[in-house]
This record gives C-alpha cells, structure tokens and sequence, in this order.
C-alpha cells in the first residue's frame, strides 16, 4: 500500500507541485519510520508485484468467475450462486470425486507420515557411511512427484507391467493394477506413500533436535526401546508430526500429477481425484466459471480441515517451551 | 524457539499452498494483431507454428513436408509440435484457453465443431481450391457457412484384421459387407478356435462404436441438430450391449481390466500388435501405422454393414489457421501448397489417407508399396455402404466423457445396462435441452 502511495506522490510532484508539498509537509511527521519502511518495501518489491500480480490478483479473479459462466473463449456472463447451487444439487461427478479425494487422504496421508518416520528413525542411526544411505534413499525424491515417475508407474503397474511379470515368476496372476476399479486408487496411494522424501528430511531433522540426556535418563531408569519411543520421541517429535501431517492433507487434497498421468481419473471414476475433476472442467469442458467455483469449494474444505488440525493439535502436539505441558 | 520455527513455518506454507490451490486463471487477452512481416511482404522470413497429431511414421512424413517447404520458400521455416491423438487433444485446450494455439494446425472432424464454434479458427473460404477440391465437398463441410479448414485427404472408418493369425487358426476371413450379425457370428466361432488369453474381437465402451451400429438399422445418428435433439435408440442399445454383455461371460471379448489397457499404435498397449485382439477399428489414415507395428500380417475391411449401410467415407483430416495465429497469410499460403503441389504430395504420400487432390494420388499410386495401398483398400472397401460422419456437436464432449464412464462401469459389471441407458439419456437429453435454448 505505502509503495503505492508513494508512486502517487511522485506523479503529484511532477504536475501540482504545491499540492505535492503540503502531502510532503503532512509526511514529515512520520517521517523517521517512513523511509526506512520505504527501502524495505522497495527491496521486497520484485516478491511483492509477483505475488499482487501473478497470486493475489488470480485469487480475485477467480472468486468473481465463480459467480460466472465463462467458457474461456467469450466474455464470462454473471449467474450469480448458479454455480455452487448446480455443484451441490445434482453434480455427481463432485460428489465422486470429493469421495474419492477424501479417501486418498485418509489412507495417503498416515501411511505416508508412517513410513517416513520409520525410515527416517533408521536414518538416525550412528552407522557408518550412513550419509550414502541418506542420499540414496533420499534421491528419488529428487525427481519426486514429476511426470516421469508417474510414467513410470504407470508402466510398472499396467497390464504387462514389469510388476506383473515379477509376480508372473511366482506362478501369481497379476491383474491391470491401474486398470482395475479395485485396485488403481491404492496403486496411486502406493505411488504417493512411496515419494516420502521430503517428509522423511523433515523427521530427520526433528530427530536430531531431540537431547540425547533424556534417553540416556530413561535408560538408567530401565526404560525399554518401545517405551522410550513412545515416552520420548512421539512427545518430542510431535510439532514436526504436526506440521507433517498438516502439509501431507493439503498436498494430497491437491493431488493431481499421478492421477492425470497414470491413470486419467479412471477406471470408471475409480480415481477421479478433486483436483483432476476440476482440471476436466476448466480445460476440458470449457467451463471455467464452474471450474472456479469448485477451487474456492476445494479451499474451504482444506481450510477447515486445517482449522480443525489446529484444534486437535492442542491436545496431542507438545512444545518444549511449555515445559512438556499440554496446552 | 522450536515451536516458534515449527509454528511459523506451518503458517507459512499453509498460506502458500492455500493461494496456490484457489487459482484459476489470468484475464485473457484477445486480439493480439498481426506480427509485422506478414503485410503482404513475402520475403521476410516468417517462422510458422504447426501441430499435428499421429502415429511416428506420420511424423516423420510431415516434418520432410515441411523441409521441401522451405526449400522452395526460404523464408518460411517451421516450429513444429507433434504428438499422439490422446495427448494432442488434451493439449489443444489450454493453447486455445490462453490463446497460444499455433499458426497451422490439424484438425479432425471429430472436433472442428467444437473448436469452429468457439471462435478459434480462422474462416478460409478465400483460399482459392477450384479444380483441387470440388464444390460440393467443400460446400458439405462448411460449418455456418464458413470453411474453417481445409481438407487434406479422404478418410473412412473400418476395420482392420490379422489376417495371418486367423488364418493359421483356420477361421474364415471377415468379408467386405459384413452384416453385424455376422460379425459377432464371426466373434463366436473364432472363439473356439482361438488360443487362451487371444480374443476375436475388443469390448467396446465409446459412444461412436456403438452410434455405427443404430445409424446401419436406420435409426439415425445420436446428437442431431447440432447438439440440439438427442437421440439414443433404447432397443438397439439393449440389443448391443446385451451381445456384448454375452461375449464378456463367454470370453469372447477380453477382461475389463484389458480393455482399459489399451492403446492404439503403441507396440506393447495395441490390441492388435500385443497379439491380443484379432480385429480393431482403423482408418485411413491411421491404418498405416499399424501395418507398420505388424507388417504384412494384417488386411482390412469396412465396419459391419446394416440396411442402412455402415461406417463413413468422407474427407476428415483438415488443416486449420488459428485466430491467433501470428502469420495467417503464410500460413494460408502453405495449406494451399500442402494440398495442391505434387512435390509436397509425393512427401507425405498416404500417410494422411488418401490425398483429396485426385492428381497428387494419381501421381502417387504407382510409387506406392503394397503396404501403403491398404488405405486405398480400405477406402474403396468402405465408400460404397458409407453413412454420413456424424461427430459430436460444440459441448457435447463431457457427455462423451460420460458415456464412456458409464459404459466401462458396465463392462466392470457395475451398473445394468438398463442403467446405463437411462443416466446416458439423462444427461445428453439436458445438454440437448441447453444447446437448444
């Protein structure tokens, strides 16, 4: 806003200058603070103007589409709360698709945060050469969530698939894991378990801040491992948990890249994830308005699911600060 | 401090990826005019966006086009972007959304409608093609009376078989004018014969397949009026997918899980090459490449015939100038050569079908392997049972999304075919109902 306000001053300056001097006079009172805001703002400008421009003013735009119809290709037309009203009322393809993302959360999303954590327990041990096992188990990660690994998977896990012919050496007979209706979602939930890098860094680090006195105490008190890590590392290790878990639901909600890849939402809408639904509608259907519509439904969802994490996390998330209390 | 961080931290990407989800699009910005050079000055050089779709022996076939181009022009040379069917359709409609689509692109009656209608093309009536193409072709496939491309070759649907793998299990060959009854007659007696795990025929699960079948007993072709009157024959549908629903117990059609595995002209996902399926849907200008997966193994024949005949024969292929095409005029100017010079005609032969300029085909046919003729077969075997092409009008295709959805739930033993009927006519009677207003 200041940035602005200056800009203005500047132009003001130029064609009325005793306006422009009393607007100076007016300033001088506040003037210490002023200035030095004002470089601050110049030199976060560039991320500022990025964020007016390319995020913010999307965000605007897009809130007034979804009151719209708007086929991309002509001028939007307004109709109001049509949009939500047809989207709550008798869409189908919504309900199937927020299903389906509900459940991909619910499995993804615990699994995930299970076996990064394991993993990276294992990670936490004083082994020697244990930085090569950090950065092999920690590179594919690298190339994560990109579209060559889903097509990969989508190779591995089809028909004739490498997976089926390995299973094809034990005498099994493998079925389209993504061609299946039974099977594609968990082989998407597999996929995204399986990208556990990212997370699995964050519990390694969060392992490390833990002292190392409190489980050599409890050793001397005669605490067995299973205690000790539920005792000490669960306590220790739940913000990092938190914050996990928090980003894993807004990440998988979002999911997209696997599911548009490998397996195109279906079959038979078996996989037909919130974010690809919406992608059909905007891109594909030419209905842009709709499309709109269902972000900001998308947004209100994961909003509360966070609120909601929040509130939880006041019962189970312990910061050392508190003194270990519980809030 | 570590709650603080962890706190911060959450809050921050929490922001970030909330701003990141409600995103939909940028304004759009219209109109962008002409890139200088294109003022009727022909010698500076131009570069040219083009897109098309195929097959790789397609590819290959219109990138030399393009080079004998530039030999003769030098001052046009090509961007090009190819890619296969699925994924060109996919990509065009962010292109048009953002307003980016390439100077020449291919077209397929399938979806000029669709794209004519919401403005993209641009009208090439004035692209002077007496004597190359006549008339009454041309005048057939004006939508609203403007041309917004132009036909590159004839086309027709039919069917192509592995005429090697049924002979070797002694199984009659499929006859040209097949009736649907002995089609799927064909299907049960080659089941017996067949090895495990090898099918006469694939299930089916998109709305054209089937659309052949009503319009050969005469009951017409699903959307009429462009998109205005529904028309789904329920006793026909019952009757089709009911035999089909027979050949899914008997195993005369592969698994549902097979089915959706598929995908044409990939060596190891084609029905046909896997060695899976004894027949297929072809073209004319597809055929080629698969012969190209399987050569001399397969021979070709037109889609089972009813009292109203069966399948199509009729140019499909365009090339189009989109509106925001920065060089129309250089664009217009190639399309034409592309259809009206032999030198060009010579280069990408049939690889398009056959070429609708009868003297570029008349010039090509000697040359021509005993492979490629099997276009020319097909084509001749199809045009004189052929029935109109009959393509989705503008906004039907979250319908045809459906109506494959719908299907495949059935094929997967989901829903009833009774079902299916009635959500596949519920929904395309209120798509009619809107278009209609």
């Amino acid at each position: 806003m200041l940035l602005k306000g200056d800009e203005r001053e500047m132009k003001v300056e130029a064609v009325h200058k005793p306006a422009a001097a009393k607007l100076r006079l007016a300033k001088k009172k506040v003037k210490g603070t002023n200035d030095n805001n004002l470089a601050g703002y110049i030199f976060i400008s560039p991320w500022l103007l990025g964020f007016l421009l390319l995020t913010a003013w999307p965000i605007i735009q897009s809130f007034y589409l979804s009151f719209t119809e708007y086929s991309l290709l002509e001028a939007p037309t307004w109709t109001g709360t049509d949009n939500y009203a047809n989207i709550f009322s008798s869409d189908n393809d919504f309900k199937t698709s927020l299903k389906v993302t509900f459940l991909f959360v619910l499995f993804s999303v615990p699994l995930k945060l299970f076996f990064s954590l394991m993993v990276a327990m294992l990670l936490n041990k004083s082994l020697k050469g244990m930085n090569l096992y950090r950065t092999a188990i920690y590179f594919p990660s690298l190339i994560g969530g990109s579209i060559a690994v889903s097509a990969l998977w989508r190779n591995m896990f089809n028909l004739n698939g490498y997976f089926n012919h390995v299973l094809a050496w034990f005498g099994i007979e493998g079925v389209g894991w993504i061609t299946n209706p039974h099977t594609s979602l968990g082989t998407l939930i597999l996929l995204n378990t399986w990208q556990f890098g990212s997370t699995m860094v964050i519990f390694l680090a969060g392992l490390k801040q833990i002292p190392n006195e409190l489980y050599e105490s409890a050793s001397v008190d005669g605490a067995s491992k299973v205690r000790k890590f539920f005792h000490i590392t669960l306590p220790m290790l739940s913000p990092v948990m938190f914050f996990n878990l928090v980003l894993g639901i807004i990440g998988s909600f979002q999911m997209f890249t696997s599911a548009f890849i490998i397996t195109q939402g279906g079959p038979i809408n078996s996989t037909y994830m919130y974010a690809l639904f919406l992608y059909d509608k905007a891109f594909k259907h030419y209905q842009m308005g709709y499309a709109s519509a269902l972000a900001w439904i998308l947004l209100v969802i994961v909003a509360l699911m966070t609120a909601i994490n929040f509130l939880v996390s006041r019962y189970w998330v312990f910061y050392e600060t508190d003194g270990g209390k519980q809030k | 401090m570590k709650q603080t961080v962890y706190k911060g931290l959450t809050l921050l990407m929490l922001s970030a990826m909330l701003a990141l989800t409600a995103c939909g699009s940028g304004g759009s910005n219209k109109g962008e005019s002409n890139a200088p050079g294109d003022n009727g000055d022909s010698n500076a050089p131009v570069k040219l966006k083009i897109m098309w779709q195929g097959a790789d022996i397609r590819h290959q076939a219109m990138l030399k086009t393009q080079e004998v181009y530039t030999s003769k022009n030098p001052s046009v040379t090509f961007s090009p972007e190819y890619m296969a069917w699925d994924d060109y359709w996919k990509k065009l409609p962010t292109l048009a959304a953002s307003h980016s689509l390439p100077d020449v692109l291919h077209m397929d009656g399938a979806y000029i409608q669709e794209y004519a209608t919401r403005g993209t093309l641009e009208d090439l009536s004035d692209i002077d093609l007496t004597g190359v193409i006549d008339e009454k072709t041309l005048e057939n496939l004006k939508i609203g009376g403007k041309l917004y491309g132009i036909p590159i070759s004839r086309n027709a649907q039919g069917m192509a078989f592995n005429k090697e793998a049924l002979e070797a299990a002694g199984i009659e060959l499929p006859k040209k004018d097949w009736t649907w009854d002995e089609y799927f007659d064909f299907a049960r007696n080659a089941r017996a014969k067949l090895p495990d795990g090898v099918y006469p025929i694939s299930d089916t699960d998109t709305w054209d397949f089937y659309q052949y079948y009503q319009m050969s007993f005469g009951k017409g072709s699903i959307i009429q009026e462009e998109g205005k009157k529904f028309n789904l024959d329920k006793e026909l549908f019952m009757k089709f997918y009911g035999i089909h629903a027979e050949f899914r117990e008997k195993k005369i059609v592969p698994p549902a899980d097979m089915v959706s595995s598929f995908k044409e002209n990939d060596p190891q996902a084609d029905p046909m090459a896997s060695g899976k399926v004894m027949t297929r849907g072809a073209t004319v200008g597809s055929v080629g490449a698969l012969e190209q997966l399987m050569p001399g193994k397969i021979d070709v024949v037109n889609l089972p015939v009813g009292p109203e005949g069966g399948g199509w024969a009729q140019p499909t292929i365009f090339l189009s100038v989109s509106t925001d095409a920065k060089h129309k005029d250089a664009a217009k100017a190639f399309i034409k050569w592309f259809v009206t010079d032999k030198a060009a005609g010579e280069t990408y032969g049939t690889n398009f079908g056959i070429p609708i300029y009868d003297e570029i085909y008349t010039a090509l046919e000697p040359t021509l392997a005993p492979k490629e003729k099997l276009g020319k077969k097909l084509y001749d075997t199809s045009i004189d049972k052929a029935m109109p092409f009959s393509p989705a009008a503008a906004g039907w295709t979250e319908w045809i999304d459906n109506y494959k959805k719908t299907m495949d739930a059935v094929m997967f033993g989901q829903k009833s075919i009774e079902e299916a009927y009635n959500e596949i006519s519920k929904s395309g009677n209120a798509i009619a109902e809107k278009s209609g207003k």
